[in-house]
Formats: C-alpha cells, structure tokens, sequence
C-alpha cells in the first residue's frame, strides 16, 4: 500500500499535493480502471480540513483517512510527525510520498528519525513500479540525477519535488470512501509554540501555486517599464515575477525572484521577458511546462530551455501580445 | 542592546587547516600535561565545515604524521599517492616537457586532497576531542583593549538590505579569549584590520598575490590515471604574467583542474578567468577533457609573496596562523603543511602562555622563535626570493628559482616586490590611447558552456548561496567607478572577479553605474587585494553564506 501524506492549511488544499497523488499512481502501476496495482491510500491531517477530503476522493485511489485532531492546528513538525507516525504504524504502507514543500521539509526528517525508516528526498521521477521501484532524484545541485533505492523500509519516504509530475496527471474520476480514524497526539510531547504567521507571509505571493507567471529580466531597461510587465500579466489572468536583478535593484519585491536564490516554480505558463537565462534563473522555472522567451538576443540561452522564442524588442511584442489578449 | 559575551581560554578564529591544527595540537597538550582543562572555541564562518575551502590539492603529509601519527588508521581522505608527474611548456597549439622535473615540484610522497574533504575529516577529529566548532559564525571585529587583542566580536544576524533589523535580528556575540589564534585565511579581513591597527608588517616585504581557479571534472576513467600530476608554464600566460595551470587525476575519472595567475599583471584589460577558459581551450587539455563534464568550480586567492612577507605574526594576546600569515611555499606550490605546523606551533605557544597566566607580547614572542627552530623557516628561507624575481618576467624567474636551489638561497642582498595592484598599469600607459572605451577582455575567448563557462555558469557550480536581503559585504568607495576608474583603467574589477559580483551598468546619462551582485561571492579575496585605487574591502556577510566547495 502507498500512503500520499497531503498538505492542507485552513481547509485549502496545497495544488502540489495532486502532484504527489500522480506519482503515488505511477508507483502503484494504477490505470483509470484500477485494475491490479498497488492500493493507494490518502492521508488528510488537520482540525478543520474543510472539504479536502471531498477533493481528494475524486482521485483514482482506494482510501482517503482523515485524521483531525485539535494539536494539528496550527502546524508543528511535532504533532504532524506524530500523527503521520499513528498513521504509518496502523496501515503499514510500503511508500509514503510527500510533496516537496516547506511544510514537509519541516517535518519529513524528524518523522524518518522517529521511525528509523529511510527518506528520500526531492524525487524527481519514479523508475519502475512496486515495491522494486528505483527513485532519481538530483546532486550535485542538478547536475547528476541519482537513481536511488531505499534500503531498511518498509516503508520508504519519499519527498516528491515539486513540478516533477504535472498535477493534472493524477488519474480523477473515482469515488473513494472517505473515513474518519482516531490519532492520539499527546499536546505535552509539542515542543514548539507557532506564533501569528508573519504579516508579510500573508501578504506574499506563493508564486509556485501560480498557474501562469510572467517573468522580467534585465531587458526590461528600467522601473518605469514594469507597469508593462504587470499589463501582460493582468491580460493573461498572471503573477508578475522576476529575474535576480530586478528583485535586487527593487523594482519588484524580492519575494518575486525566482531562481536558485528566490523561488522554483513550475506553472503551466511561464513568459520569459527580457531575461538572458542565466543558470541561476532556470533552476528555478525549468519545470514549467510551456517557457515562452522573448528576447532581442538570438544566442541567450534562455531559447535553449524555450518551447516558444521571441528573437526581438519585447517593447514591441509585449504591446502586441496584450491587444490581442484584451480582444478576447 | 545587550550583547551576548562568552569567555574562553583560547580562540580560534577559522576553521581550516591552521585552525582545526592548533586546536587539535591544544587538546593533545592538554591530555598530554592534564591540569585545570582549557576552554577553546573555533570559529568558522561557513555553514558547515570545509565548505569555503580550496585547494589544489598535493598534500605533503609531514605536519600531519606529527599532529596525527595513525591518520591512515583513522580514515584521513587521502585520494591518491602521486605516482607520476610532469611539468609541460606550453605554446599556443604545442607542449615541451620539462627534460627533468624541478626538485621542488617532486612530489613522491605526497598524496592527492579534496582539501574540503581533508577539512571535514580533521574536524571530525576535533570534534571527538570536545573542542566547541561554531560554524555559521564569522569573526566580524577585533576587540582590544590598548595594543592588546581580547578577543573577537561575531557578524551580527537578521540585518536588512538597507541596514535595519529585521525579524530575525540577532547581535553578534563578544568571545573574550586570554589568547586569540588568527587562522582567517588569505588576506583575512581580522588579519588586515590587525595590520592596520598593530604595526605588524612594518618591517615586511610588500604581500603577494595570486588567484587560483578550479574546476572538478569527471572524465572517461581509463584516460588519465589516478595519482598523475601534471603542471604547466607558459600558454595562455605572455612573458609579462606569472602562474600556470594544473591538472591532478584521482579515481574514477575525477580530475583537479586549475589555473593560477599572478595578481600583480600590468595590463588593465587582463581576466584571470578568461585565462582558464583558454587553458582548458589548449589542444592538451581539450583532449582531456573531451566527453567530460564540469561538476563544480571554486576561486581563491593565495598568498605568494613568500618568507620575507610575513609580517610580525605575534602580539600581546594574539597570533596568526597559516594563510592568513602568508605561509605558503610557492616555489613547491605548497602550503596546507605550512598552515598546519604553524597552527600546531601557535598552539603550543598559547597553551604554555595560558598556563604561565602571561599572554603578553614577550611570551607571545615565543611563537616567532617556534617558527624559526621549525621547518617552516628551513623551508621558506632559502626560496625567499623566488617569487619577488618572478617579477622580472617567466624566464628570469625560472633561471633565478634554478639557482636557488643550487645556493641553498644565498644571495648578497633580498630582492624587494611591488605591491601587486601598484603593478597594474592604466590603459593609457599599457595601449598607448585613452581615447577608446574597453568593452571586452584583451584574453576573451569563445564561451561554449560545455568546455568554457562564463563567469554567471561557474559560480552556479560554486554551489555559492547568500541571503539576498543583507547589506553588501563588498564596502566600495563607488565615486571611482563613475568617476576615473572608466577612462583610467576600464574597470578592471569586472574582469578580476571570478564570480561576476561587479558589474558595470550605463544609467540613462551615459554615467557609469556599479553594480554589486554581493551574492555571487565566492570569499576569494581578489577585489580587496587587486584593486588599482584600494576602494574594495571585503567584509564576512552574514555567516553560513558563501561558497559550497563539496568535494572539492
């Protein structure tokens, strides 16, 4: 059996956890007609998850557990491990995956610790399916992709990164039972006290939920251009996100700034204006699945990674492309 | 605001090989004459050990036989014995090889290092002796009292891009220590600013420089084999610049691969890196790496300038050690052994200082006679002037470093040495035109981003991360880039950096902006070093960031 951990705040389900449930599938051999393979089960963790569980159940899977407990809100590493260990030990699964996120990189390695079970981490593709199943995942900053098979399970964890598998590759169409269980969190063993989020946390944008971003790179020339960046955004329903100049002359807030030191997204859509494409900056958009680069210079290696490419002045096609959007 | 102080008997200030020496050197003393046991901190101001270290590296495992008498038994990374060795000239398209190899660049005995391995593993070895390891920490100022150093002062954490608190924000912590170890590395900026504050280099030769560049490399395994040491002269080096290149062969295919340059070239236009990039071009080195990839790159400045640059490295409470001293041979090319027998000396000299209860300037003193019974100063005194006649160009300096092996170093009177930067000349002088804007190195070549790498590409493989919302770490007078620096010299800080930290951009008026892109640093030194006008100093940005030299 394989156990995908979900990922929810305040009865809104995190996109990335779809992702999860589509290499989960993939594991299991499932087909739409979920014939053989291995059963899948979901786990919903929390105190108020809303109708998550509803949404998952639409998934090609056999099970989706909710399991709320008033220690589950808000999130501590401490309670989330304890809770996914009650879960672990009562269904014994062979896999847990988990999506790659900040939540899971919290909590993952105290759970693997708690368990003395080994965790992979960051996975970027699944070789094979069942229990002899080999996992790649990157080194050396993504030079390497290692083809990896945990030792000392059952089970494994494994940490799916994000944008690896597409979301809308998860099997939908099923009706899975829905069952409450039981887990006992004992509030003394929580060694931490959350605190107010952040105000600016709140205000953030989480461009990785993004569906369809533009991105402005150096091109752009100056501050006053940007209103043009956020017109083509506005007009194709998009964030506005940045190279790493950009963010750091402060003509976009550095939450904006995508790349190996800002964020690594993978949306539908991504329009690369006026970036050259450093490698810095496609570690971080590499996994969008349609890159669309405009840009005067033919030879920027932003083309390399581009599915669509621009070879010209963006002050002349970004103007073009928002007319033709705004007819719509 | 209230600071956080911590006292401790001894400390260290860096944890490389001088650092991690003397305190594993100071545990042994302890364990050897038992008594009231010595407190001691070493400081580091990466995120994990070794994670800033970088080196070539052959390793002449003699201060370590004597610090670590089984370091076989206990695991140390050595990759390989160096088996076989050569020293090539080379030509723009061709190679000489050395009819015989120099005795200084023998290298039988001596191993292959990741020195971030060899890094990991002695701290491994300090950390089983129950010595406190900080990582993350940097050593931002010196506290003092008169001409005493009383210990050290830590970066502050949390600070914004603008300089305010943030969230985060954490003051840096006082660590009062009865004797304080400088063991901060080439050009450490504690070391620079004892410099200016104590009258230690007055009676030193001028320092010297130069940048190492490196690069890993996996190759096809069978082609070059393990323990194979290869060093090169000449090619893509003119007359006029000092430096060549290496190649070292470890297991499976993984291959060493660097370049030195001199930071003391006259023309303004010249780029280090462009010089590798050329180096790697050669038809020699191509062939190696042919259907190899690049894994991981890494820039450092080292110290040159050889024993008469070393200035007064003792003073009431403090000594400095390695590096940051300047201990490096480098007419053997060598200087992880120096680092380490002077770590072991300073630690020596400190314990005896702290039991005696006397740490003042005449105890401290005794370091100084350590290091001339040693073999520090056997090594280091008869090539005293072979980098200093370097300066008169490749050939003058081969025949002079020949000579001194022959004279044991004798020589009527010491050559004297520029300072590097003083070296450089402006475009008027070095082209003979003012009238011509440079957009280009005078050594560029094809970037191909398989064989060559720009500079943006490399540092990504420097695995080189920092907060973005920090202040600079890079203090620049910046009225000099918009000012003269343009028609006098091109600036040159563009070309010199290896991790395109500066960057020239034209604001709207046609003035010259400088732009400083603080987290491509990789902790190299070359700008507070290089610098024609000295505007550049290189301050530790926050701790842990920087460079990540796995395996390197």
């Amino acid at each position: 059996m394989i156990l995908v951990i979900a990922e929810q705040r305040e009865g809104k389900l995190n996109r990335a956890t779809w992702e999860s449930v589509a290499a989960a599938q993939q594991l299991a051999g499932t087909t739409q007609q979920l014939a053989g393979g291995m059963p899948i089960t979901i786990a919903v963790l929390g105190a108020g998850t809303g109708g998550v569980a509803q949404e998952l159940a639409s998934a090609v899977v056999s099970e989706v557990l909710v399991a709320e407990h008033p220690a589950l809100d808000p999130y501590t590493p401490d309670a989330y491990a304890a809770a996914c260990r009650a879960l672990i030990e009562s269904t014994s699964p062979t896999f847990v995956l988990l999506p790659h996120t900040y939540q899971t990189r919290d909590f993952a390695p105290l759970l693997a610790a708690r368990l003395r079970k080994p965790l992979l981490t960051d996975v970027t593709g699944i070789v094979g399916t069942g229990a002899d199943a080999t996992f790649t995942r990157p080194m050396f900053q993504g030079k390497l992709a290692a083809q990896v098979k945990p030792q000392g399970g059952p089970p494994a964890l494994v940490t799916m990164q994000i944008g690896a598998l597409r979301a809308d590759a998860a099997l939908k169409g099923g009706s899975a039972a829905v069952r409450k269980v039981d887990v006992q969190i004992d509030s003394s063993s929580i060694r931490q006290k959350p605190e107010a989020p952040f105000r600016e946390a709140k205000q953030a944008v989480d461009l990785a939920q993004a569906e369809r971003i533009v991105a402005v790179g150096r091109g752009i020339k100056s501050q006053d251009n940007i209103p043009l960046a956020e017109k083509l955004a506005k007009a194709m329903d998009a964030e506005v996100a940045a190279s790493r100049p950009i963010c750091d002359n402060g003509w976009l807030p550095m939450e904006r700034q995508i790349g190996s030191s800002g964020q690594t997204v993978a949306p539908k859509l991504y329009v690369a204006l006026g970036i050259s494409g450093a490698i810095q900056h496609l570690v971080g958009m590499k996994g969008a699945r349609t890159i669309v680069a405009i840009n005067k210079d033919a030879e920027a290696p932003i083309f390399e990674v581009a599915d669509y490419g621009i070879v010209g002045d963006l002050f002349e096609i970004a103007p073009a492309l928002i007319a033709e959007l705004e007819k719509k | 605001m209230v600071r956080e102080t911590l006292e401790v008997d001894v400390l260290i200030v860096g944890g490389g090989p001088a650092g991690l020496s003397a305190a594993l050197r100071l545990s042994q003393l302890q364990e050897q004459q038992g008594g009231e046991p010595l407190s001691i901190a070493v400081l580091e101001k990466a995120r994990e050990a070794g994670a800033h270290i970088l080196s070539g590296a052959i390793l002449d495992p003699s201060a370590l036989r004597d610090l670590i008498p089984d370091f076989r038994e206990k695991g140390a990374p050595l990759v390989a014995d160096v088996h076989d060795e050569d020293v090539y000239v080379l030509t723009q398209s061709g190679k000489l090889p050395l009819p015989i190899i120099p005795p200084p660049l023998k290298n039988h005995g001596n191993s292959i290092i990741s020195l971030n391995l060899f890094v990991r593993w002695l701290t491994t070895q300090v950390e089983a002796a129950g010595i406190d390891f900080f990582t993350g920490f940097s050593g931002q100022d010196i506290l003092m009292d008169g001409a005493r150093v009383v210990g050290v002062r830590t970066g502050d954490r949390g600070i914004g891009k603008h300089g305010e608190q943030k969230a985060t924000f954490e003051p840096g912590v006082d660590i009062l220590a009865k004797v304080t170890i400088f063991c901060d590395g080439v050009r450490g900026n504690l070391t620079k600013e004892l410099m200016r504050r104590l009258p230690l280099g007055h009676h030193a030769e001028p320092p010297q420089f130069a940048l190492g560049l490196k690069e890993l490399w996996e190759i096809p395994s069978n082609r070059l084999e393990s323990g194979t040491v290869i060093h090169t002269l000449g090619y893509p080096l003119r007359h006029e610049e000092f430096g060549g290149g290496f190649i070292y062969a470890m297991p499976d295919g993984q291959v060493s691969l660097g370049f030195v340059v001199g930071l003391d070239y006259k023309d303004p236009l010249f780029d280090p890196h462009m010089a590798f990039n050329r180096f790697k071009q050669h038809p020699f080195v191509s062939k190696l790496l042919e259907g190899g990839h690049m894994i991981r790159y890494g820039a450092k400045a080292l110290p040159e300038g050889g024993w008469n640059t070393i200035p007064q490295v003792f003073m009431d409470g403090g000594l400095i050690a390695g590096d940051a001293g300047g201990y490096m041979n480098s007419m053997r090319l060598k200087g992880i052994h120096l680092a380490m027998r002077t770590g072991m000396l300073a630690a020596e000299t400190a314990f005896e200082a702290v039991r005696k209860g006397d740490t003042s300037l005449a105890t401290m003193k005794t370091y100084q006679d350590r290091i001339d019974n040693s073999s520090v100063k056997a090594e280091l005194y008869p090539v005293r002037n072979v980098h200093q006649a370097f300066g008169y160009g490749l050939l003058p300096g081969l025949a002079f470093a020949g000579l001194s092996v022959v004279t044991k170093g004798w020589l009527p009177e010491d050559l004297h040495g520029h300072p590097g930067h003083e070296r450089m000349k402006t475009l008027a002088w070095y082209y003979g035109s003012t009238q011509f804007a440079p957009t280009a190195a005078s050594n560029a070549t094809t970037i191909d981003r398989r064989l060559t790498f720009d500079k943006l590409t490399n540092v990504h493989y420097s695995g080189t991360s920092h907060d973005e919302d920090q202040p600079p770490h890079l203090l620049v007078h910046t009225d000099v880039c918009s000012s003269i620096c343009g028609p006098e010299y091109g600036h040159p800080c563009v070309r010199f950096c290896p991790a395109n930290v500066y960057e020239i951009i034209q604001d709207p008026d046609g003035t010259p902006r400088l732009q400083i892109n603080a987290s491509n640093c990789v902790h190299c030194k070359t700008c507070d070093i290089m610098d024609p006008y000295q505007v550049i100093t290189w301050v530790p940005p926050e701790g842990g960031g920087g460079p990540q030299y796995n395996g390197m």
